[in-house]
C-alpha cells in the first residue's frame, strides 16, 4: 500500500533527509567526480581522466596495504568476537538483573573518553620505559619492544570496539528464549554443547552484526596504526593521507576511500546476509 | 515399593526463598500410566514437573525413577523428555533437524539418525513438512513436531506442560485424541500438567487434584467426579451442590448434617473415617444426581424448598439455577426430556431433592 506524504510526516522527516543529502550524498558525489580530476604542479584541475584509478590500481604498495589492512581489520572483528563472547555470555546468563545492570552501565563508560585520548594513555603502558616494561624490569625481564607493532595496533582496535561489541553480543543474547536453553538440556545436551548448538545460533544476527561493527571502525580507524602500530605497517587510512600530503594528491586519495567504501558495503552486505540465512522471517 | 511403579515422589518439599511451592509430597506414578496433574495457576503443578525433569532441585525428599534417586542427576544426564507449553522448538533448524536434535546428542551416527526422525515424522504425519522452517508451521503441526522431537529416543516417561493450551478449541479436542493414541499405541507413561479439567479427565487414568502446593486428592477421573474427597476439589471441579453443616447424629448407618439449608440426610456406607456428632462437614452432590418436582415425592429424605432464579441451555442439557431458603445458589443438570413437565420460570417454587446415597460427606480440616 502506498501512502500519500503529508506535512505532519515531513515535518519530521524532512531535516534528516537534507541532513543526508546535504552531508552523505553530496560528499560522495563529489569524492567520485574527485577522482577523475588531474593534478598539474600541484594544482586541482576539474577533469574526467582514470588516471588516478590506473596510477593507484597498478601500485604494489597500494594492494599490500589493502590486504594488511583488511587482513588486520577482520582479525580484530574476530579476535574482540572471540574475547567479548564469554564476558557477555557471563552478563546475559550468570548476572542478577542489577548485576547487569551494573555491567552495561561499565560497557557505557569507556565512551566517556576520546578514543584518542584511551590510545594515548596506552602508548603510557607499551612504551620501552612505560608501566609494562618497568613491571617487566623488576624481575628482570625486558624492556621489550612492545609499541609500534602490529600487536599495538590489535589492542587499539580492541579498545575501540570491545565495550561496542559486548554491548550488541548482550542485547542479542538477552533475547534468547531461555526455555530453549533448558530444552536443549533436556534433550541431552550438555553445557557447553548448549552453548554451539543452540546459543550462538540462536543469537547468530546478532553476533555477526557485532562483528561487522568491529570490522567496520577497525577498517577505517586512523588512531591506533598511526599512534600505537608507529605507521607501519601501512594501513589505507595511513596512505590517504600520506597521499595528500604528497604533492595534493586529493584525486588518489579520493580513490582509496571509495576503494574502502566500496569494500565496507560488499563486507555489510555479505555479513547480513550471511546472518540471515535460511531465515524466512 | 510395587513392581510396576516408574516414578515414586517421596516427602518432596520445594521452596523458593520464603515460598513454599510444593508441600510434603507423596506419590507414585506406574508404567504406562497418563497421569494428569491438575490444578489452577500457581498451585505448584508445574514445579512439580520440572522437578521431574530435573530442571528443579527439589528442597526436600527423594524423586526415583525406576527405583533409583535422581536428586543429583541433571536434566541433561535423565531421560526425561518434557514438551513445552510455548514448545520450545529450535527456530534455527528445520523440522527434522529438531526431531534429530535429541539423536545427535546421543552420538547416534547421522543415517541412522534421520532414519528415525523420518519415522517418527511419518508416524506423526507431518513428512511433508520435514525441511521446511519452524515459522512455516501451524499451530498443530509444531505440536507435532515437539511430540516427535521428544519420543524419537523411546523414553519410558514423556512430561507434558501444557502442551495445548496455545490451540483452539476444535484442534485441542483433535490433539487429544492423538495425544491419548500415541500414549497407547507406545506405552510410555505420560505425565500431563494442565489446568483444564476437561483435557484432565478425558486423557488421564488417574488425576492429581494440586492447591496451593498440596496434593488435595489422587484418583481415577471417575472416582474424583463421583466422590470428591475435600471441600476443594468439589469446588474446584464445580459439578457438585455443597452444603456445609455440623454432623448432628449418626445412626443405623444414616449421618445427619444440620445445615442452614435444614437438615440432610447420608449414607455412612463408604465413608473414609467415622464420623462423630459436632464434627465440620460439607455435603456433596452431584449437580446431575439432584433432581427437582413441584411437590415433595415420597420416599426421600432430602427434599429442599428453592426457587428458580435462572436457566441455561447449552446442547442437549439445561441448566438451572436455583436459590434455596437461606439464600444458597445451587443448581441441577439435566436433559430436556427429564424437566419437559415442569413449571420452568424464573422465581417458581419448586422443591430439590436426592437420593441419599447420592450425597457424599466430606470433613473439613
Amino acid at each position: 500500500m502506498r501512502r500519500s506524504l503529508t506535512l505532519y510526516g515531513l515535518t519530521f522527516s524532512l531535516p534528516l533527509l537534507i541532513w543526508q543529502l546535504l552531508f552523505f550524498v553530496f560528499p560522495l558525489v563529489f569524492l567520485v567526480a574527485l577522482s577523475f580530476w588531474t593534478v598539474k604542479n600541484f594544482r586541482m584541475q576539474p577533469d574526467i581522466d582514470a588516471v588516478n584509478w590506473v596510477t593507484m590500481y597498478g601500485r604494489p604498495l597500494f594492494w599490500q596495504a589493502y590486504g594488511i589492512t583488511f587482513a588486520m581489520s577482520a582479525a580484530a572483528a574476530a579476535l574482540v568476537s572471540a574475547l567479548a563472547f564469554p564476558c557477555s555470555y557471563a552478563i546475559a546468563f550468570k548476572l542478577s538483573e542489577t548485576g547487569r545492570r551494573w555491567a552495561v552501565f561499565l560497557m557505557v563508560i569507556p565512551f566517556f573518553t576520546s578514543y584518542l585520548v584511551r590510545v594515548y594513555s596506552w602508548q603510557i603502558f607499551l612504551s620501552d620505559a612505560g608501566i609494562i616494561n618497568v613491571m617487566l624490569g623488576w624481575v628482570g625481564l625486558g624492556p621489550y619492544g612492545l609499541l609500534n607493532t602490529v600487536g599495538a595496533t590489535m589492542i587499539g582496535y580492541l579498545t575501540l570496539t570491545f565495550p561496542l561489541v559486548v554491548l550488541l553480543q548482550l542485547f542479542s543474547l538477552a533475547f534468547i528464549d531461555r526455555t530453549l536453553i533448558e530444552a536443549a538440556h533436556n534433550l541431552r545436551c550438555g553445557r557447553l554443547r548448549t552453548v554451539f548448538a543452540v546459543i550462538i545460533p540462536s543469537a547468530r544476527v546478532g553476533l555477526v552484526i557485532a562483528a561487522l561493527f568491529a570490522f567496520i571502525l577497525s577498517f577505517g580507524d586512523f588512531v591506533s596504526p598511526i599512534y600505537l602500530g608507529g605507521g607501519d605497517p601501512t594501513t589505507l587510512s595511513i596512505l590517504i593521507t600520506d597521499t595528500t600530503k604528497s604533492g595534493q594528491q586529493w584525486p588518489r586519495a579520493a580513490v582509496i576511500a571509495l576503494t574502502m567504501i566500496g569494500t565496507l558495503m560488499a563486507v555489510a552486505f555479505a555479513a547480513v546476509r550471511f546472518a540471515y540465512k535460511g531465515r524466512t522471517k | 515399593m510395587k513392581n510396576d511403579t516408574l516414578v515414586s515422589f517421596e516427602g518432596v518439599v520445594k521452596r523458593f526463598g520464603e515460598f513454599v511451592a510444593v508441600q510434603r509430597m507423596d506419590f507414585e506414578i506406574g508404567k504406562g500410566e497418563f497421569l494428569a496433574i491438575m490444578g489452577s495457576s500457581g498451585c505448584g503443578k508445574t514445579t512439580t514437573l520440572r522437578m521431574l525433569a530435573g530442571l528443579e532441585a527439589p528442597s526436600e525428599g527423594v524423586i526415583r525413577l525406576s527405583g533409583k534417586p535422581i536428586n543429583d542427576l541433571p536434566t541433561w544426564s535423565r531421560d526425561t523428555p518434557m514438551v513445552w507449553q510455548s514448545l520450545a522448538l529450535f527456530p534455527f533448524l528445520n523440522v527434522i533437524e529438531n526431531v534429530e536434535f535429541a539423536l545427535k546428542m546421543r552420538g547416534v551416527g547421522k543415517a541412522e539418525r534421520r532414519r528415525k526422525a523420518e519415522q517418527w515424522l511419518d508416524r506423526m504425519q507431518i513428512t511433508e513438512f520435514a525441511s521446511r522452517n519452524i515459522s512455516q508451521l501451524s499451530g498443530g503441526q509444531r505440536q507435532r513436531v515437539a511430540l516427535a522431537r521428544s519420543l524419537v529416543v523411546e523414553p519410558e516417561i514423556l512430561l507434558l506442560d501444557e502442551p495445548l493450551s496455545a490451540l483452539d478449541a476444535a484442534l485441542k479436542v483433535r490433539m487429544q485424541s492423538v495425544l491419548k493414541n500415541l500414549q497407547r499405541e507406545t506405552g510410555i507413561t505420560f505425565v500431563y500438567v494442565t489446568h483444564s479439567q476437561s483435557e484432565a479427565f478425558s486423557m488421564a487414568d488417574r488425576v492429581v487434584i494440586m492447591s496451593r502446593g498440596k496434593i488435595e486428592q489422587i484418583g481415577t477421573p471417575k472416582e474424583i467426579y463421583r466422590t470428591p474427597r475435600t471441600r476443594f476439589v468439589a469446588g474446584f471441579l464445580g459439578s457438585s451442590n455443597m452444603f456445609t453443616g455440623k454432623v448432628s447424629g449418626s445412626d443405623g448407618g444414616v449421618v445427619t448434617l444440620d445445615t442452614p439449608a435444614g437438615a440432610l440426610r447420608l449414607s455412612a456406607a463408604g465413608m473414609p473415617q467415622p464420623v462423630a456428632a459436632g464434627q465440620t462437614a460439607t455435603l456433596t452432590v452431584l449437580d446431575t444426581k439432584t433432581d427437582l418436582a413441584v411437590t415433595p415425592p415420597s420416599g426421600r429424605v432430602n427434599t429442599l424448598p428453592v426457587r428458580m432464579i435462572g436457566e441455561e441451555f447449552i446442547g442437549a442439557t439445561a441448566t438451572i439455577y436455583l436459590e434455596t431458603a437461606d439464600g444458597q445458589e445451587i443448581r441441577i443438570q439435566k436433559s430436556h426430556e427429564d424437566l419437559a413437565n415442569l413449571p420452568l420460570q424464573i422465581g417458581q417454587e419448586l422443591v430439590a431433592h436426592w437420593s441419599y446415597e447420592d450425597g457424599h460427606l466430606v470433613m473439613e480440616e
